[in-house]
């Protein structure tokens, strides 16, 4: 009996501007216009002096645990960059600046780490409050692109994730059902090497991660995620595929978190010095100033100018989300539902009073309901 | 968490530098006393469990005083830094009076670095005080408002001993000042601190090292699990004799110990149950197939438990061995971390020292422990007719979350009848 190959497939890598500053006039020429290029990079700085100052917050107590995202900002900004406002952006937690370039108000990122569940009451734009489970996301952009097929509006679902979420079976049920289903869904995996302190190699035994997505029978590509031009270039591959095709893609975009997992981590006990100085090279801080002083786009003046505008920003941005009076407990049940549930409202009752020794009776009921809204 | 600072300004409190995380070491100062520090700008370099980090100040202000030196561990939730503020700044260091200080506290006192009663005021202002229901039962007894009194307990929290101070303020303004700037008095509630005594102190002893660590371990086995003792005696009469033949057979001398581990060891295997652990986190029972005893082990540092793991593999001659090096071992301090926990059940031999029965408090998690006391001559009776035998009281501590009555007394039963009947409990010898 013969045998006969009946599957033969390979995976692409993209690159438009490497970190040595070769650009491929080919693929990235006139894709993005000059002044795009600039306000994404003045985004950046602004997006890093707000990294290093939540980071800082945490430090002294001002907010809970907070996760770096130094390094990471292309792929969600250039996915922020071209996506449609109707369109949804489904993110974990580490595309602050995607979320910040779509429209989201930086406080209320702040928030959310200072748990305070106003952070997660977005209608600013169409992204959804950070999951910090991991993988519970890929899901509910699957969900989000399925409705939108059902709705027939012609939005389409962009999601985040780590490498490490696509271990976890939420990404193999989210990614089976947007290619069984034919659902407009862009999978963009931010392949950072590292899931918590596990090296990619550990939980992924493939070449590849893009070829996880090959499985279920979608689109996949992996491109230099710290290259701002093949990101905007495959997104947008990807952004039609599912707009015209209602077609999902599966991106993979190799990164690296120049910082700390959380600040409840400490990346050197487990990472090697080497790594993090070749990763520092890869910079996409770094590689875009370069192209921008190459070209005469840029000077360092116009840098000054906006380092300082981003401390003042991001002051400005701390102060607001400082000086919000303190959320109420009564947040944690209210948040859940649009309404409240039976059991719910008994254990915000039980909350009240009994954990303070109080008899309910005794609690006056303008206290009891007095939620922040 | 965010942790909250003082709006004043007028201190740094240290916060919860990771997850979950409850002191740090402090590396190295990056500031001095008199230093004007920017916002964001790094005190210190601290390590935690978990990261080596660098401390930034929350606002700008001038250094008034560094609270800790290099090498120190720092609670979180303790004063790592002062600033000046105001004229009267470096006068004012502790957080504003805000009316809930019941007592004369001199506002000069420095206010050693891990003292609570700074979280306690800070936590507690607003209006409403926090307290278990038991606190406030005491207080509505004894018509107190719960919401004057001045807290000392974890958190912020009012404590029983802070109703009573509350009642009687008069003793408050006996607190003397020496004591209060020495280190240490650390963390410990500032009721306590008031009822002491002070006349006819021969020695402070630090409460500190083995002896807290034995506190704390003890206290927490109390608080949490449900103690219940079964008593009884063993005629261990033919044991003796049996034990004085195998001491001159082999050689050496056999304590009673080995003979009575040998029996708990056929005890607890007829009776798992009590060779079982308690996760209170998981909210499990874990049942163990394998058996670590324990052995409790006087030392002149105070008592520590040195584990014998896997005693079910070991022999009557190996566990006396065992036990003699494990003891010595914790006396000359070279015992091994691993062999001071991971038991499933422990024994307490206090006989040797003399004594009958006790209640014993149970080594948490587990769930049993075994109290020996010292085997006595008694006149016994058989069959109607008196008979000079040794007698061994054993006392039985259980978790009546986990063992019932009937089960604890069912085990004691077994391991009497073991100790009772050597041809049943040492077949080979």
């Amino acid at each position: 009996m013969p045998v006969k190959t009946v599957f033969e497939t390979k995976i692409q890598h993209v690159s438009i501007l490497d970190e040595l500053g070769n650009f491929d006039e080919a693929l990235g020429g006139g894709l993005i216009p000059d002044e795009d290029v600039v306000a994404m990079y003045k985004h950046i700085l602004v997006c890093r002096r707000f990294d290093e100052i939540a980071f800082k917050l945490q430090r002294s107590g001002r907010m809970g645990t907070y996760p770096e995202n130094r390094g990471q900002e292309v792929p969600s900004l250039a996915a922020a960059y071209v996506l449609q406002k109707k369109d949804w952006m489904v993110t974990c937690y580490r595309e602050n600046a995607g979320l910040f370039w779509r429209g989201l108000p930086m406080e209320k990122i702040l928030l959310h780490w200072m748990g305070d569940e106003r952070g997660n009451h977005i209608d600013e734009c169409n992204v959804t409050p950070l999951a910090i489970a991991i993988g519970s996301q890929m899901l509910h952009a699957t969900g989000l692109g399925w409705a939108s097929k059902y709705q027939k509006n012609g939005a389409i679902a962009c999601t985040f994730f780590g490498d490490g979420a696509t271990s976890e079976g939420d990404f193999h049920e989210a990614a089976n059902f947007a290619a069984n289903l034919n659902l407009p869904v862009v999978f963009v995996c931010q392949n950072n090497g590292w899931a918590i302190s596990t090296p990619t190699k550990v939980e992924c035994s493939a070449p590849t991660v893009a070829q996880r997505g090959l499985a279920y029978g979608m689109e996949c590509v992996q491109v230099d995620g710290n290259d701002l031009f093949a990101m905007v270039r495959v997104v947008k591959d990807a952004v039609e595929n599912a707009r015209k095709n209602n077609r999902p893609t599966f991106i993979e975009a190799l990164t690296y978190r120049l910082g700390d997992h959380t600040t409840a981590d400490d990346a050197r006990r487990y990472r090697d010095a080497d790594e993090l100085a070749m990763w520092e090279k890869r910079d996409p801080v770094i590689r875009l100033r370069n192209y921008l002083e190459k070209r005469d786009l840029w000077s360092q003046e116009q840098e000054d100018g906006q380092v300082a505008l981003a401390e003042t920003t991001v002051a400005a941005v701390v102060k607001i989300a400082e000086e919000i009076d303190a959320p109420t407990t009564n947040d944690i049940f209210d948040s859940m539902y649009e309404g409240i549930t039976p059991e719910l409202q008994k254990q915000r009752q039980t909350l009240r009073t009994s954990s303070l020794g109080q008899d309910p009776s005794q609690v006056p009921a303008k206290s009891q309901e007095g939620a922040v809204q | 968490m965010a942790t909250k600072q003082p709006s004043d300004k007028s201190h740094f409190i240290l916060p919860d530098l990771g997850e979950g995380v409850h002191e740090a070491e402090l590396i190295k100062w990056r500031v001095e006393v008199g230093d004007t520090v920017q916002e964001h700008q790094t005190l210190a370099e601290m390590e935690t469990d978990k990261a080596l980090v660098e401390v930034p100040s929350p606002w700008t202000g001038v250094i008034a005083s560094l609270n800790g030196n290099e090498g120190d561990i720092i609670n979180v939730g303790s004063i790592l830094v002062n600033y000046s503020v105001g004229e009267n700044a470096t006068k004012n260091d502790a957080p504003p009076d805000t009316g809930c200080v019941v007592g004369a506290v001199d506002d000069n006192i420095s206010i050693p670095t891990s003292f609570s009663r700074t979280e306690a005021t800070t936590n507690k202002c607003g209006d409403k005080a926090i307290a278990t229901p038991a606190v406030r039962r005491i207080a509505k007894e004894k018509s107190v408002d719960i919401n004057t009194v001045t807290p000392t307990g974890r958190g912020g929290r009012v404590t029983a001993s802070d109703v009573e101070s509350h009642l009687s303020p008069a003793k408050k303004q006996n607190i003397p000042a020496v004591p209060i700037v020495e280190p240490e008095l650390e963390a410990t509630p500032l009721a306590t601190r008031v009822s002491v005594p002070q006349e006819g102190v021969m020695e402070r002893i630090p409460f500190r090292g083995i002896r807290k660590k034995i506190a704390e371990a003890l206290t927490h086995s109390l608080k949490t699990a449900a103690h219940f003792q079964v008593v009884d005696e063993a005629d261990v009469t033919k044991l003796e004799q049996r034990r004085n033949a195998l001491s001159e057979l082999v050689g050496k001398k056999f304590s009673l110990l080995p003979f009575i581990m040998t029996a708990v060891v056929r005890g607890l295997k007829e009776h798992p149950i009590l060779n079982s652990t308690v996760d209170d986190f998981v909210e499990e029972i874990l049942v163990h197939n394998i058996i670590n005893l324990g052995c409790a082990v006087d030392t002149d540092q105070g008592l520590m438990v040195a584990v014998l793991k896997n005693a079910d593999d070991l022999s009557l001659v190996q566990l006396s061995d065992e036990t003699a090096r494990l003891a010595k071992e914790c006396r000359d301090r070279t015992i091994k971390r691993e062999e001071l926990s991971g038991g499933t059940f422990t024994i307490s031999n206090v006989g040797s020292y003399g004594g009958m029965f006790t209640t014993p408090i149970i080594n948490y998690p587990e769930v049993a422990i075994l109290g020996v006391g010292r085997a006595k001559e008694q006149v016994l009776t058989k069959d109607g007719a008196f008979y000079a035998g040794k007698v061994l009281p054993l006392s039985l501590s259980c978790d009546h979350r986990v063992v019932d009555g009937a089960a604890g007394a069912k085990f004691l039963r077994t391991v009497i009848e073991l100790l009772e009947n050597p041809e049943e409990l040492m077949p080979t010898i």
